[in-house]
């Protein structure tokens, strides 16, 4: 069996008192694209901050690339070439895009051949370096976060529900993009996410997030399977 | 009234230079250095052992900006670090460390008041005035510091992390900044800083251990009414140190010490902005 | 019943009239020392005393101002110099007569009200940081040093006044009086933080935020206190002018100032005792220390007080006093155990909500905004709600939710637009003024009082229309039968005792329900109600809100995610995006909407936010 990328084994966390989460288990594998869907408050980001070290885990043990970091701080974990994109709170918005971009390295060391890359998946990066971030419409302060993740060509990326907001033409674009990383770079990618259409187009496999646990998951070619995430998510 | 142009230019610039460091701290590590004080007088100490040693008087500025670094990475270690999350305890903790500063000093050079060699002695006639040169260099001196400062902030890659640290310090965890290193490094710029201005005001009247202390209320309130921007510090420097140079010109050099407190304490309470963005 | 009630109804006196007896003995014990001690100490000793007497009565206006209500101050010793100065200046330009001395202790005590009644002004209002209150505090005794300078020769400048005329006492009569005047202050002061307003204080302490939303005027509530703790510490500078017959800016410096903090610090604060009993030995100490070592001494109390700061931030008397009852623990627990009284639950005279009977609309929102520079986060927002609708306000993160519950129940939140409830439009107010109105707000993220017990904090949110005793503990809780039906439904009858921080998550919700439905408010918004709860916890939570608003008619606005609860519960849905109304509908229509279906299940048509 491959190493798993990311193995998180029956973990629990949550705020103040309120477990959100409880004995979640999801094993990704390397180059995989894997989405974890769920409703508004379901525990989706949870999961993600909880891998990060924002939230900690009150009890089960996270694995990236091998490596224990249940307990690691947060700006350790974010050092181990994996990118996040949070959901909220993700730009500085009084930097600029090119001081927003820089912040995606570690150093400037390797800064214009990542800025080249992206570049051609968003034009309109490269063309307004200057600008301050806070200025940006909110599908290209989405771009602008997409572009930091990339930068770096990362092992693994964390996306926290990119879609939302977006025009379907512009997810359509996200969703050629990250195939089109995973396919340079192998990059593994962990989505979170309501939209249903998006997440399968790129998806090896699911899993559905329900009141904190795990209710449904499987591979995302199986075709019944759109159709009943799509049902459980509804309204 | 060019005597009193120039007052009011050279009190905003040794405003300035003695609160940078304040703010620096404040901005980054959200917390109010009560210390400062202990640091401007440790500075100006530096200055009287370099006199004592006979050394070149311009030594006096490296001496201090070193000592104040070696203090605040010693400090920052042991009493900022554990209060990170208890800003209210780290002004009282800092202020007792100013008060254990103070005894020090007390102890090792004695209470009285003690004089440094300037390095820059005499006047100079500008616009019909004679004005004193050192007075003048001071301009220059907060000029550097405002500069210095800047290049570190806008053109470093510390500063760039120290810049988003400032802004919204999970977010930078979250891209790998170690926000605690961010915090270390600009407090001890910070001390440096103050004691570098210790240095840079004692030539001015002399050097006792209290003598950081009424520097402490006036910087806290310049900081506070600036909201985190250096340039709202030198529009506050200008504005308030200018009020107390008129209030002390034209009513009475004690309600003039004043002055700075109580406009500072009263545009707060009216904008809690003060002279910065929201 | 009936006898639960009784039995539980005469446990509070019962209680009430233990602690009185123990208290009042020890006071008595004091007083006995006080009056015993002259002949058992040296002289140099007593006459050290008395002023550590005057300085541990400042002290304790500290502890109650910073130990209990969290309001860091260096400010009292402007207020003992101004007592101290009143009665100097007073006996040096109109010598000393009976007259004079009354004179002398009003002048000071008026002087001292009106100057923290202007701090107070300054410092406490909504939204206040407390750095900013400490820095006015400390910039209070360096005004006061400073006029005293530019009063020249008539206040004595930088030497002050000396040799005045005074009370005609010998060393040992001062003592007596400062002893028994420091006994009698400590001992009302215990009453006082032990009683439901002591408890209003805490709650400002821990939570002010909260404690506005449940209507209570914590600013108005600090400046008040600040007042009355100036006119005391006045009265202790009063007596130290009328002891040592010297006045000199020290005694009103924020050196001095500084130091009042640090013994509390070093004592315990939110002790009493520790702040009391630490300055009298710290003072004591001192004078017999700094003769020999000044200035070695004064770094290692600095030292101490920096090591106290960092590692024992509860002081060092807390760490005594646990020690101590390791070694006393039987003996403790009859005596501390019985002092947590439990009120008896009574039924509330209702009456109190506001626009029974009115026939407006009992929330009218009209074009409601709010933007942070150019970020609009609520746009054009508009809708009516009436008396026994139960809306559900659902929408995607970043919709605007929570904001909107702000700028309905905070008067200065909203940028533009009108809230106007039973038709009367909510001004730029603040929050405590708001529940005024009749609205109630819980919050998303539990925000209760960890050291206060659930009874405490259900009577907090009682304060604004029942008020609070001042040195004692109401043996009754009244409650409207809303509040009590939540208390009992879910259990927390049986934990009136407990501290909120070893209460589960689950009663922790349903406290938080309970305080906003003691407020008997005419509008209840609900943020996430159910936020981390489990599946049963919230079928109970659901079933006694649907019981709520029909049988009483209370229009109620709640925020959730979980949608299925949502559309059982609901009569009407209002989906927000994007800070702008999407839709306001029925259940039905809502659930059956496919813009909504959109929205939640991806594949937006909508703009991105320009």
């Amino acid at each position: 069996m491959s190493e798993t990328v990311l193995d998180i084994s029956d973990v629990s966390s949550g705020y103040g008192e309120a477990m959100v989460l409880r004995n979640i288990s999801l094993g990704i594998r390397p180059g995989e694209i894997f989405a974890l869907l769920g409703k508004n408050g379901m525990g989706k980001s949870t999961l993600l901050k909880t891998i990060l070290g924002f939230v900690p885990a009150r009890q089960g043990s996270i694995r990236l690339f091998g490596e224990d970091i249940t307990t690691l701080t947060t700006h350790l974990i974010a050092r181990k070439a994996i990118a996040y994109t949070p959901q909220e709170q993700t730009l500085f918005q009084d930097l600029t895009i090119q001081e927003n971009l820089r912040l995606g390295l570690r150093s400037d060391h390797g800064f214009a051949e990542g800025l080249a890359r992206v570049s051609d998946y968003f034009p309109i990066i490269g063309k307004r370096l200057n600008q301050k971030a806070g200025t940006l419409s909110g599908g290209e302060q989405k771009m602008l976060i997409v572009s930091r993740a990339l930068l770096g060509s990362p092992r693994l990326m964390l996306i926290d529900e990119i879609s939302e907001g977006l025009q379907p033409s512009m997810i359509r674009h996200l969703s050629e993009i990250l195939l089109a990383e995973r396919k340079r770079a192998g990059t593994t990618i962990f989505v979170v996410e309501q939209n249903v259409p998006f997440a399968f187009s790129m998806a090896d496999r699911y899993a559905v997030l329900k009141i904190g646990e795990i209710a449904d998951e499987g591979v995302t070619g199986d075709e019944p399977a759109a159709a009943r995430v799509q049902e459980q998510l509804q309204l | 009234m060019t005597a009193l142009i120039l007052d009011i230019i050279t009190t905003a610039a040794i405003l300035f230079a003695v609160s940078a460091g304040l703010l620096i701290i404040l901005g980054v590590l959200k917390i109010v250095n009560f210390a400062h004080g202990g640091f401007l007088t440790i500075g100006g100490y530096s200055g009287l052992v370099v006199t004592e040693l006979g050394l070149n008087p311009w030594f006096a500025y490296p001496a201090a900006t070193i000592a104040g670094v070696v203090l605040g990475a010693i400090v920052e270690r042991f009493i900022i670090r554990p209060l990170y999350d208890r800003p209210l305890d780290a002004i009282l903790a800092t202020w007792g460390l100013g008060i254990i500063i103070g005894q020090l000093i007390t102890i090792i050079f004695g209470r009285e008041i003690q004089f440094v060699q300037t390095p820059i002695t005499g006047a100079t006639s500008l616009l019909g005035q004679t004005y004193s040169f050192y007075r003048l260099f001071l301009i220059l001196a907060a000029a550097l510091v405002a500069g210095g400062i800047a290049a570190l902030f806008n053109a470093t890659r510390l500063g760039l992390e120290a810049r988003a640290v400032i802004m919204n310090e999970p977010l930078a965890r979250g891209l790998g900044i170690n926000s605690g290193y961010v915090r270390f490094v600009t407090f001890c710029i910070g001390a440096g800083l103050a004691s570098l201005a210790g240095a840079l005001i004692t030539p001015l009247s002399s050097v006792d251990p209290n003598m950081g202390v009424p520097w402490l209320v006036n910087a806290f309130m310049l900081v506070l009414v600036s909201s985190v921007s250096l340039v709202s510090l030198a529009t506050a420097a200008i504005t308030l140190g200018g009020a107390q140079v008129l209030v002390s010109t034209y009513i009475s050099p004690v309600i003039g010490g004043l002055t700075i407190v109580v406009l500072a304490a009263l545009l707060l309470r009216i904008r809690p902005a003060g002279f910065g963005h929201g | 019943m009936a006898d639960l009630t009784t039995a539980t109804a005469t446990l509070p006196v019962r209680v009430a009239s233990t602690r009185l007896r123990f208290v009042g003995s020890i006071a008595l014990l004091c007083i006995a020392a006080a009056v015993a001690g002259p002949y058992f100490l040296d002289s140099y000793t007593v006459n050290i005393m008395v002023r550590s007497f005057l300085y541990a009565a400042a002290a304790l206006t500290v502890d109650i101002l910073w130990g209990y209500t969290g309001i860091l101050t260096f400010g009292q010793a402007a207020f003992f110099g101004i007592g101290a100065y009143a009665a100097g200046i007073t006996f040096t330009y109109m010598d000393f007569s009976p007259q004079t001395a009354v004179l002398a202790l009003f002048a000071g005590i008026a002087v001292s009200a009106v100057v923290a009644a202007i701090t107070g002004w300054v410092s406490f209002f909504y939204g206040a940081s407390p750095l900013y209150v400490a820095i006015v505090t400390l910039a209070l005794p360096i005004i006061f040093v400073q006029v005293l300078y530019s009063g020249g020769t008539f206040t004595g400048s930088s030497s002050g006044l000396v040799g005045y005329n005074t009370f005609d006492l010998s060393v040992e009569v001062w003592f007596t009086i400062c002893g028994v005047g420091l006994v009698v202050l400590t001992t009302a002061a215990w009453f006082f933080v032990n009683s439901d307003f002591g408890r209003l204080l805490v709650a400002i302490r821990e939570n002010e935020q909260r404690c506005t939303y449940l209507g209570i005027d914590a600013p108005r509530i600090k400046l008040l206190l600040m007042v009355v703790m100036a006119m005391i510490a006045s009265v202790a500078g009063y007596a130290y002018a009328g002891y040592t017959v010297v006045v000199a800016p020290e005694i009103g410096s924020f050196v001095f100032g500084t130091e009042l903090v640090m013994w509390v610090a070093l004592g315990g604060r939110g002790t009493l005792v520790g702040p009391v009993l630490g300055t009298v030995a710290i003072d004591v100490t001192s004078a017999y220390l700094s003769g020999n070592l000044p200035y070695v001494w004064k770094l290692i109390v600095g030292s101490i007080f920096v090591l106290v700061i960092v590692a024992l931030p509860q002081g060092i008397a807390p760490v005594i006093r646990s020690g101590l009852r390791r070694l006393w623990s039987a003996t403790s627990r009859r005596i501390v155990a019985p002092m947590l009284a439990v009120p008896a639950l009574v039924e509330a005279s209702e009456g109190h909500r506001i626009g029974t009977g009115s026939d407006a609309p009992a929330l009218d929102i009209a074009d409601l905004a709010r933007s942070y520079g150019s970020l609009k986060v609520l746009e054009g927002v508009k809708f009516k709600a009436l008396g026994s609708e139960l809306l559900g306000i659902i929408g995607p993160n970043g919709a605007g939710k929570t904001t909107l519950m702000r700028c309905l129940s905070d008067g200065f939140e909203r940028t533009n637009g009108t809230v106007a409830v039973f038709g009367r439009v909510i001004a730029r107010t603040p929050p405590q003024a708001v529940v005024g109105f009749g609205i109630g707000r819980s919050f998303q993220a539990t925000s209760l009082f960890e050291t206060l017990t659930v009874a405490q904090c259900l009577r907090l949110a009682r304060h604004r229309l029942d008020g609070a005793n001042l040195l004692s503990q109401a043996p009754t809780l009244a409650l409207p039968e809303s509040a009590r039906h939540v208390i009992t439904a879910t259990g927390l009858d049986r934990e009136l005792a407990i501290e909120c921080r070893h209460l589960s998550h689950g009663m922790k919700r349903a406290l938080e329900l309970a305080m906003v439905l003691a407020l008997e408010p005419s509008v209840l918004l609900l943020d996430e109600p159910t936020a981390g709860l489990t599946k049963p916890e919230r079928t109970l939570i659901g079933g006694i809100l649907v019981d709520l608003v029909q049988r009483t008619g209370l229009c109620t606005l709640i925020i959730e995610h979980d949608l299925d609860f949502v559309r059982e519960i609901s009569t009407r849905i209002i989906v927000l995006h994007q800070g702008k109304v999407l839709l306001d509908g029925s259940v039905a229509e809502v659930v059956g909407s496919e813009l909504v279906r959109t929205i939640y299940a991806g594949g937006a048509h909508a703009e991105a936010r320009p």
